[in-house]
């Protein structure tokens, strides 16, 4: 990610358009910020991110708090 | 979920398939987390052989099947159904031959973005295709993911990052 990306991107999770997607989505409650940091890392990083958390899904499972 | 571990098998056997779901999902850059991994798979004979010789070492069973249900995940087995859900040694794998608002395999590559995972070259369904496949699907599941998918798709085209 540029510094000028950075800077773009910043703008648009912090302020978002007024009727833009990004707005819409911040009245549904997605935190915005979470797509920023995931975007700052590479897609191996990001496989590595959706590995390490399914294992909160593993430990759910294995605790029962999930149905088998 | 082993992840890296899934796709290199995949890949060194030389099967053809486009990581779908909520892992392409996350792969795009959702903050989505899944405990499975999909696929989008091509239904040709020699793939559905590659594909049934990859998983063979990790025992693939139907999940949520009845215990003793004789089956076995080979190439007639895949040829005579389309979707499977499996457990395997290697977590939760679910193999689709066809996408909802997509098509088969080769709308769904089409429609997909090719990613460098741990030196591998994936194709991954495109943040577009995943709003289009989760509208089709419509589930209440799906819908949900419906307004980050176009935040992340228009954040993504303002900025142009990938």
């Amino acid at each position: 990610m540029t510094k000028v990306q950075e800077t773009i991107a910043l703008d648009l999770v912090n302020n978002p358009p007024r009727g833009s997607e990004m707005a819409k989505a911040k009245e549904f409650c997605v935190d915005l910020t979470l797509l920023l940091s995931a975007l700052r890392r590479t897609p191996t990083e990001r496989a590595r991110s959706l590995s390490d958390g399914a294992r909160v899904f593993e430990t759910a499972k294995k605790t029962q708090l999930v149905e088998k | 979920m082993k992840l890296d571990e899934t796709i290199r098998i995949l890949n060194d056997a030389g099967v053809e398939f486009v990581i779908i779901g909520g892992v392409a999902m996350g792969l795009q850059g959702s903050a989505h987390l899944t405990r499975d991994i999909a696929f989008c798979y091509a239904r040709t004979v020699k793939n559905m052989e590659r594909l049934a010789a990859a998983l063979a070492p990790y025992h693939p069973a139907l999940r949520g099947a009845p215990p003793g249900l004789s089956f076995q995940f080979d190439a007639k087995a895949i040829a005579s159904g389309l979707n499977f859900t499996l457990s395997t040694d290697l977590g939760d794998l679910d193999f689709l031959g066809e996408v909802s608002g997509l098509g088969s395999f080769q709308e769904v590559r089409a429609a997909s973005d090719t990613k460098d995972i741990s030196g591998i070259k994936c194709s991954v369904l495109s943040v577009e295709g995943l709003i289009k496949s989760k509208t089709a699907a419509g589930r209440p599941r799906d819908l949900y993911v419906l307004p980050e998918l176009r935040a992340l798709s228009e954040l993504k085209r303002k900025t142009g990052l990938e």
